[in-house]
């Protein structure tokens, strides 16, 4: 088993519920070769340096994963034939100093990812209460 | 022939950092090796050690493969402000 680190850009165009569908599907890629998900780091949708396939903008996606070295062709192949997918790119953590880094990578993006659950958690409180109200005042 | 000289004795903010290890993703960290045209900053302007000057050069160029450091600026893309709208 060795840690990778892969980045995919997924289409701007999608849908919010299809880029989530096919983040799923890419992590079920990674998951049914074998490999373990350590960490996810969403970057969200941002402006790419240079336009890819005529698109600006691209919604990017850290998936931190540990594998046998023999199943990284296999999902760089299914990567190549995903539609939804701009971009990729696989980084190999394989010396002592880089496998360091690799954990404190991983580390770092679970902070991230719980913390601003913890606060998406508050909003969704917040933003139904709000939705309720104008509700009742359309209804007035 | 010190007086020749044309840029000063300079030293290696890597190593005085004691950095080990470069993540590509972050861009702001990249700044300092690139140039106003995203061009990879040479060593003897830098003053990188062989060591950090070899892990910035490969940094930067999984950086532009995922498309969060442009290849080359033209004059149709270049930008007033570089790097402020990668953040």
């Amino acid at each position: 088993m060795r840690n990778y680190e892969n980045l995919v850009i997924v289409k701007p165009t999608l849908t919010a519920e299809e880029i989530q569908a096919s983040i799923a599907a890419i992590e079920e890629v990674i998951t049914s070769n074998g490999g373990e998900i350590a960490a996810r780091d969403t970057m969200g949708m941002r402006k790419l340096a240079y336009p890819v396939n005529k698109n600006e903008r691209g919604y990017f996606y850290v998936i931190y994963y540990s594998i046998a070295p023999s199943a990284i062709s296999e999902i760089e192949r299914r990567f190549r034939i995903n539609e939804n997918l701009l971009r990729f790119v696989t980084i190999k953590y394989d010396t002592n100093r880089e496998v360091i880094a690799w954990n404190q990578l991983v580390i770092k993006a679970n902070k991230k990812a719980s913390l601003p659950a913890g606060e998406a958690k508050v909003e969704e409180v917040v933003i139904p209460a709000a939705l309720e109200e104008e509700a009742e005042e359309a209804a007035e | 022939m010190a007086e020749r000289r044309k840029y000063k004795k300079r030293f290696c903010k890597y190593c005085e950092a004691k950095v080990d290890f470069m993540d590509y993703k972050d861009v702001g960290a990249l700044r300092f090796s690139l140039s106003e045209r995203y061009k990879i900053m040479p060593r003897r302007l830098t003053g990188n050690c062989k060591r950090h000057q070899d892990m910035i050069a490969t940094v930067i160029k999984r950086a532009r493969a995922a498309a969060l450091v442009p290849y080359t600026v033209t004059r149709k893309t270049v930008v007033t402000a570089p790097f402020e709208n990668l953040r």
